[in-house]
């Protein structure tokens, strides 16, 4: 709340100070919020602070990670002003798992979580996310790839034995498909549900209902009786409206090797 | 030195009685992987600094604790942990040929976020 306040109090100063200077600015102009703002150190005691030492530190690292595999990194970015983020294609899932666990500088012992993401307007609408932890070094990193329905991902499991679960998660509510896991099942939904409830396709009522049937004297599954017609699923963002929303493209880290070979 | 360790106070780490000649052996086979590589390879440049700087550290002392202060990177036995791991790692690499350019372009649009609309 009080930041929504201190906008609009920087929005009226402003606003004044155009009409003092009898100056024409489109009043839209001065409704940019966080890029307009100046890089200072943040005061307000509810925003997150950044600390400029760590990002120097994690972009290093982004650009040596990168350099050190430049077979398997497509991207390194940093999102949020302090989350290193790695893009790589599907193939390269565990030699980009076992660098980062193993190598001497990098030690990400801990795989924190798999998380899944359904964005139906890509050719490969599923992304993969890695989120690792580094104790020795107090660091995060996210690992990202993608795939589609039908093609699988090769599994972590034989570099962190965390990832059995995950990826049993991801297959019950993506249904991507996990190669070489020991024990690929449905972890989450019910016995005998079918479907994957993640994807953006699923609609939010399911397909069959539960009740408890008196003549039968059981519990009997039917199929929806309140089904939903069928509709375009209005896919797009619920944070569309925001302006930050667009206006806040992460930054890419730069390898350093890669403008030397081409 | 005269006091005996009596544990890492890490679980299911136990005490090393010999932790430079374990040390000495790993980033010996360490570096003779790494020489296998191909010379331009960054990963080996770097992984070869790293070993090499720890290595030094090695020839310098053969005390433990002193070594634990010098490479400043947990205990010995964590140290030969870390190492263990590089070797099987560096052999891997061997395979994987981490050196050679991208494998896969990403599709076009892939890493655009937010989105296009659908």
């Amino acid at each position: 709340m009080s930041l929504i306040f201190k906008r609009t109090i920087d929005f009226t100063r402003n606003l004044g100070r155009t009409i003092l200077g009898n100056q024409h600015y489109p009043v839209t102009q001065r409704i940019a919020f966080k890029s307009d703002q100046t890089p200072q150190i943040e005061s307000r005691p509810t925003v997150a602070k950044l600390d400029p030492l760590q990002k120097s530190q994690l972009i290093d690292f982004g650009k040596y990670v990168s350099d050190c595999l430049p077979k398997y990194v497509q991207k390194v970015q940093i999102t949020s002003g302090n989350e290193l983020e790695v893009l790589i294609p599907p193939d390269a899932v565990i030699p980009v798992l076992q660098f980062l666990k193993d190598h001497h500088s990098a030690q990400f012992a801990s795989l924190v979580d798999i998380a899944g993401m359904d964005v139906p307007s890509r050719v490969n609408r599923f992304e993969i996310i890695y989120n690792l932890l580094s104790l020795r070094y107090n660091a995060r990193i996210r690992i990202k790839t993608y795939t589609d329905e039908l093609t699988p991902i090769d599994s972590a499991c034989e570099v962190f034995k965390a990832a059995n679960w995950y990826e049993r998660e991801i297959w019950d509510m993506y249904g991507v498909f996990f190669a070489n896991h020991p024990d690929l099942r449905r972890i989450l939904t019910d016995y005998g549900f079918e479907g994957h409830p993640f994807r953006k396709d699923f609609p939010l009522s399911g397909y069959v209902e539960l009740r408890y049937d008196d003549e039968q004297k059981r519990v009997v599954v039917e199929p929806l009786e309140l089904a939903q017609e069928f509709r375009r699923f209005e896919l797009s963002a619920p944070w569309e409206q925001f302006p930050n929303f667009r206006g806040n493209p992460v930054e890419e880290v730069a390898s350093t090797a890669e403008p030397k070979k081409e | 030195m005269g006091l005996i360790k009596k544990t890492t106070g890490l679980m299911g780490l136990a005490v090393n009685p010999n932790p430079h000649h374990t040390l000495g052996a790993l980033y010996g086979k360490i570096l003779r992987t790494l020489q296998k590589m191909p010379e331009q390879s960054v990963y080996r440049k770097y992984t070869e600094q790293i070993v090499k700087e720890r290595a030094a550290v090695l020839q310098q002392t053969k005390d433990s604790y002193e070594i634990e202060n010098k490479i400043n990177c947990g205990q010995a036995e964590e140290l030969i942990i870390q190492a263990e791991n590089e070797l099987n790692l560096a052999r891997k690499m061997l395979n994987w040929k981490p050196w050679e350019p991208l494998v896969a372009k990403p599709p076009k649009g892939q890493w655009d976020w937010p989105p296009s609309k659908a």
